[in-house]
């Protein structure tokens, strides 16, 4: 247990690091700046992680993260004026850059069977994820406006 | 370095990543007006058609890609920490869309309304309710291969929309997201509930293109579609079995013998 949590918390440091640069590079937020909102994340994150090790129902890690997040930052929370300061220094954006960097690397091994589909396949897929985002645009669309919230 | 237990600590990998990092947001983003729209182009884009450049061109190796997949995992826990910072204060105008929310849920049904007739009229027999029944994600795949088995029509079916949205899903959303926004005039946090798809990768690059659009309300757009992810990614399941496949087979009964009417069966392969 120990091991894989360190094991976790190097490699989040090591995505961290990426991300930082990339913050500070396409963000221009300085580096020292960052580092405390990055820190913050990260602990959450392994929180996350260990919790989904060590609580025996089986419910995703990044639930827990995302909930960790939220519940620290809620307008009841006493910590949520400084973590949403800090973490305001960290682009969204900038975080996502290595993770598709990483994904990106990772999708090589679908390459082949990508190349073996056809052109209608690819159109149809294509279509779909589409379809899905539209349909639900248009029904949040609709749904926001009779609440009058938009 | 070299034993067992150290084999995830690929420094080649993590050194490629960071370089990748550093050109993309060097490169920055940029604005391409196309036609009545605007195509917006930002780093992790670049980042992802390099990482896989880099890959076919055999620069990174088969070693890298295997380290790769883990590493997603852990680096997209940053951005779910990130994204529950970004809940927490949006958090009551979150609970007032809840009956949004919730409903364009539903939304996701759009694929089979949109993708099945096309799969049809493109000569697709079976395969069509596989590639169209949900999103083909991986919770999807599982149910298609349960019910109808890994080599039936409906599996390779499915099994064909999760590889275009494994390769090139998140670029399709990001660009497809931020062009539709500027010319189709939806409300902003309309769009972005609409990027949670069930797919992280294609949630972000969708809703970092809005932001890139609207950045004045970039904050509530990453809160609203990591709202709405989770949400998809709880009940996207349930959706699919209980609306999704039974729509998908209705619709495909129905509107079967008008398409096999005018044309002979095509396709065999998916």
């Amino acid at each position: 247990m120990l091991n894989k949590v360190q094991e976790w918390a190097i490699l989040l440091v090591i995505v961290g690091i990426s991300a930082t640069v990339g913050n500070f590079i396409g963000y221009k937020i300085p580096i020292a700046d960052a580092i405390p909102g990055m820190l913050i994340l990260g602990a959450i994150s392994l929180a996350g992680m260990i919790l989904a090790k060590v609580i025996p129902v089986k419910f995703p890690a990044v639930a827990y993260i995302g909930l960790i997040g939220m519940l620290l930052t809620i307008p009841e929370s006493p910590v949520a004026k400084p973590i949403v300061a800090y973490t305001s220094k960290v682009q969204f954006m900038a975080m996502a850059t290595p993770v598709l960097a990483y994904a990106g690397i990772a999708i090589g091994k679908s390459w082949t069977d990508f190349t073996r589909l056809g052109w209608k396949s690819v159109l149809v897929a294509l279509v779909v994820l589409f379809g899905t985002y539209i349909g639900s645009a248009i029904v949040a669309e609709i749904v926001l406006r009779m609440q009058g919230i938009i | 370095m070299g034993q067992k237990g150290l084999s995830w600590l690929d420094w080649r990998l993590h050194g490629i990543v960071f370089i990748l990092t550093v050109v993309t947001e060097r490169i920055g983003t940029h604005r391409i007006p196309l036609g009545p729209g605007v195509i917006v182009l930002f780093p992790m884009l670049y980042a992802m058609i390099l990482g896989l450049v880099l890959y076919l061109g055999k620069f990174v190796k088969k070693e890298q890609a295997d380290a790769a997949e883990p590493m997603i995992v852990l680096a997209i826990a940053y951005l779910i920490a990130k994204i529950g910072v970004l809940i927490g204060p949006s958090m009551p105008k979150i609970i007032a869309a809840g009956p949004a929310l919730i409903l364009q849920e539903f939304g996701n049904l759009g694929t089979i309304l949109l993708g099945l007739p096309l799969a049809l009229a493109l000569g697709f027999g079976r395969e069509a309710i596989g590639m169209t029944h949900s999103v083909g994600r991986e919770p999807n795949v599982g149910l298609i291969v349960d019910t109808y088995g890994f080599n039936s029509p409906e599996g390779r079916g499915v099994m064909a929309v999760y590889i275009v949205g494994t390769v090139f899903g998140a670029v399709f959303m990001g660009l497809m997201a931020g062009f539709l926004s500027t010319i189709l005039p939806l409300h902003p946090l309309s769009y972005a509930m609409a990027t949670g798809i069930g797919s992280g990768s294609m949630m972000t690059a969708a809703s970092s293109s809005l932001a890139h659009v609207f950045p004045e309300l970039k904050d509530d757009i990453v809160a609203f579609a990591g709202a709405s992810n989770l949400l998809t990614t709880a009940t996207g399941l349930y959706m699919s079995i209980f609306i999704g496949l039974p729509l998908a087979n209705k619709l495909y009964s129905v509107l079967k013998p008008r398409f096999s009417k005018n044309q002979k069966e095509v396709v065999k392969n998916a």
